[in-house]
């Protein structure tokens, strides 16, 4: 493949003829054609910031927990010195893989091939049989370490990339800071993951799952119409007989710089419910102790209300970002779930690592703001398990339509077909919406996943 | 605290003294009743399936761990799991395949059979109800892929008698596979 900033397949066809920017499509061969994955794996997981956990995995010094950056199998570990530490699981001897465990706590990470020893920051600490020297005196210690990431912690989440000198995190997140300040920094003690996160693999391109993560509404109404039949949004004879999740759909999606992109649904007609009277009698808070953010009980608001301006208070009480993504492939779930026991919040993170161009794996986190009270985190844990991940009754649907895309991609005539990105926001901006970011008001359209293609686009023409 | 509202209630241990003996009439009715269960589940007869469950049903599939020989105890991990259900979530699961026409996750269904070996039946002291460990080979096919995605398991029931039927009161569903290798878990193991 020829590494321009136009990368040539070697059949000749060009990135730039898979990607029509005017009119808003993308052929089906850029799902899972190997040689861009190949590229996807340098110029995109090389190159951002990429999501690996979150710090409440690894409590207590030397707790460590193996991840995926990519192609590449990491360390994420807690070191002596209390920080986060993220490293290349392989060894710089000979290659062996240093930990084949999913987790553990450890002080020593001991490669079993040679013996070579790291502590969980990556430093190299020695070879067996110090005297001889095993590893040679041509390079010193410090440069057999493990390859270290750079590690950004935000709101308890663990993020890390090998672009050491590129942009910073706060750049990265750019105007989805706002709005993810909104989710993941609640409260003064943050959140915890409930337990290890679930995993499983999907023969599929991991951007059916990504692209899909970037705030597609439309699929809801049909991929996950259970949901209104005989699911949690079933209405007894509701108009249209059930099966309609409209109104759902309607809200305010934004899509930032680096295609982090969110859909903030509106939350009058369930406040309207609750209490009874019109949504727009009431105040920020009012609204929000009767409908508060998942995880958090009426109690516990007059510190998120000491947290957040007026104008981010103002979107939580009215269209949170309920679904969204982080580029490249995490997906956020902070969602309002009608049960027999009141609305019950649900906060799931999902990950969906590449696993090869025609293969995914799926790991979901289930979280709670630590403060959340245990029967309430035993609720929304349930609930969670029940709705998402390997058995979820509603995302069992996705992953099982992910593997047809991925075999479309490549027929000799299905991969020239293309997926299109054509229904566009007109109402650009609601009147007064406090929030930055490119912003679409009313019906869910498509420009929030067109971003996702746009940006990864951006990514895979900029040389080095 | 917590983990005691996030984690199923812990089974009753499998006690040698009071293994049941394969073939006995008691064994006996016990494998009738795993293969007939199979046999419902394999056919889609979910309906039938679900008036085999107890009002306080407890189901759940632990995640599993890859750690070392020594820590082999400690390879489940029972707050977040796979599957963390009860009574009302299990209809719910079935409702969602027989009352609607967009359970797409298995809609086709996939053809599946559950071969199911390995039984011992237990008693449990102070209480008639019966621990059952068996094991699951589940074997699913999807479209027409010609690969098959396999679920082996050991499950750990806990039966009890209800109006001269057995019915079943708990599962748990012990993987092996770290990471699952099918693409999601839509159907009942």
């Amino acid at each position: 493949m020829d590494r321009t900033s136009n990368p040539k397949l070697s059949d000749g066809t060009l990135l730039s003829d898979l990607i029509n920017l005017e009119t808003r499509e993308v052929k089906m061969r850029a799902l899972s054609d190997p040689e861009l994955f190949e590229l996807e794996m340098e110029r995109i997981f090389a190159k951002t910031w990429v999501f690996l956990g979150h710090e409440t995995e690894i409590p207590n010094k030397g707790d460590f927990v193996v991840r995926d950056m990519g192609s590449d199998s990491v360390l994420m570990a807690r070191g002596s010195d209390g920080e986060v530490y993220v490293s290349l699981n392989v060894c710089p001897h000979r290659g062996m893989k240093i930990s084949t465990h999913d987790v553990g706590n450890t002080m020593t990470h001991v490669c079993i091939y040679h013996g070579w020893a790291f502590k969980p920051n990556g430093d190299f600490i020695g070879a067996p049989v110090e005297k001889e020297c095993m590893h040679g005196k041509m390079m010193t210690k410090q440069e057999l370490g493990l390859k270290k990431a750079r590690v950004a912690i935000y709101g308890g989440l663990v993020f890390a990339t090998w672009n050491i000198e590129g942009p910073s995190f706060e750049d990265f997140l750019g105007d989805a800071k706002w709005y993810f300040d909104t989710l993941w920094c609640r409260t003064d003690k943050g959140m915890e993951v409930l337990g290890p996160p679930q995993r499983f693999t999907i023969r599929a391109n991991w951007k059916t799952a990504c692209e899909q993560s970037a705030s597609d509404g439309f699929h809801v109404l049909t991929l996950h119409r259970w949901l209104s039949e005989v699911g949690p949004y079933r209405k007894p004879g509701s108009e249209g007989g059930g099966g309609d999740l409209t109104p759902e759909m309607y809200g305010t999606e934004v899509y930032t710089a680096h295609a982090h992109t969110m859909r903030c649904i509106e939350l009058d007609r369930k406040i309207r419910r609750l209490t009874g009277k019109d949504p727009s009698e009431l105040s920020i808070k009012e609204k929000l102790e009767a409908l508060p953010p998942p995880g958090i009980t009426p109690e516990m608001l007059p510190e998120v209300l000491r947290r957040f301006s007026d104008d981010q208070l103002r979107v939580m009480a009215w269209r949170p970002p309920q679904v969204g993504n982080f580029f490249p492939n995490g997906l956020f779930e902070f969602v309002y779930i009608p049960s027999p026991d009141g609305v019950i919040g649900v906060m799931a993170l999902h990950a969906y690592v590449p696993k090869g161009p025609d293969k995914l794996e799926f790991v979901n986190w289930i979280l709670a703001e630590k403060d959340t009270p245990p029967e309430l985190k035993a609720k929304m844990l349930r609930l969670g398990v029940q709705l998402l991940g390997t058995s979820g009754m509603v995302e069992q649907d996705d992953s099982d339509t992910w593997p047809h895309q991925t075999l479309a991609a490549k027929g000799a005539v299905s991969k020239h077909i293309t997926m299109k990105y054509q229904s566009m926001y007109e109402n650009k901006r609601l009147e007064g919406w406090p929030g930055p970011g490119d912003v679409g008001d009313g019906f869910t359209k498509d420009d929030t996943q067109w971003r996702w293609w746009e940006y990864w686009y951006e990514l895979m023409t900029a040389e080095n | 605290m917590l983990q005691q509202l996030l984690e199923p209630t812990p089974l009753p241990p499998s006690i040698k003294a009071n293994r049941i003996p394969s073939g006995s009439d008691t064994y006996n009715e016990v494998l009738d009743f795993l293969y007939d269960e199979a046999e419902m589940l394999d056919n889609l007869r979910l309906g039938e399936w679900a008036e085999l469950l107890t009002k306080d049903l407890e189901y759940n599939a632990p995640l599993r761990h890859t750690r070392s020989t020594s820590q082999f105890d400690q390879t489940y991990s029972r707050n977040v799991q796979h599957l963390h259900e009860n009574y009302g979530s299990m209809l719910m699961r079935v409702k969602r395949i027989t009352d609607t026409k967009s359970a797409w996750g298995e809609d086709p269904p996939s053809r599946i059979k559950r071969l199911v070996t390995n039984v011992r039946v237990y008693r449990i002291d102070d209480s008639d109800d019966l621990k059952v460990e068996s094991y699951l080979l589940l074997t699913r096919s999807r479209f027409d892929f010609d690969y098959f995605d396999l679920i082996p398991c050991v499950r750990h029931d806990i039966l009890r008698r209800e109006n001269g039927a057995l019915k079943l009161a708990r599962r748990e569903i012990l993987l092996d596979q770290v990471v699952i290798g099918t693409p999601n878990l839509g159907v009942i193991l």
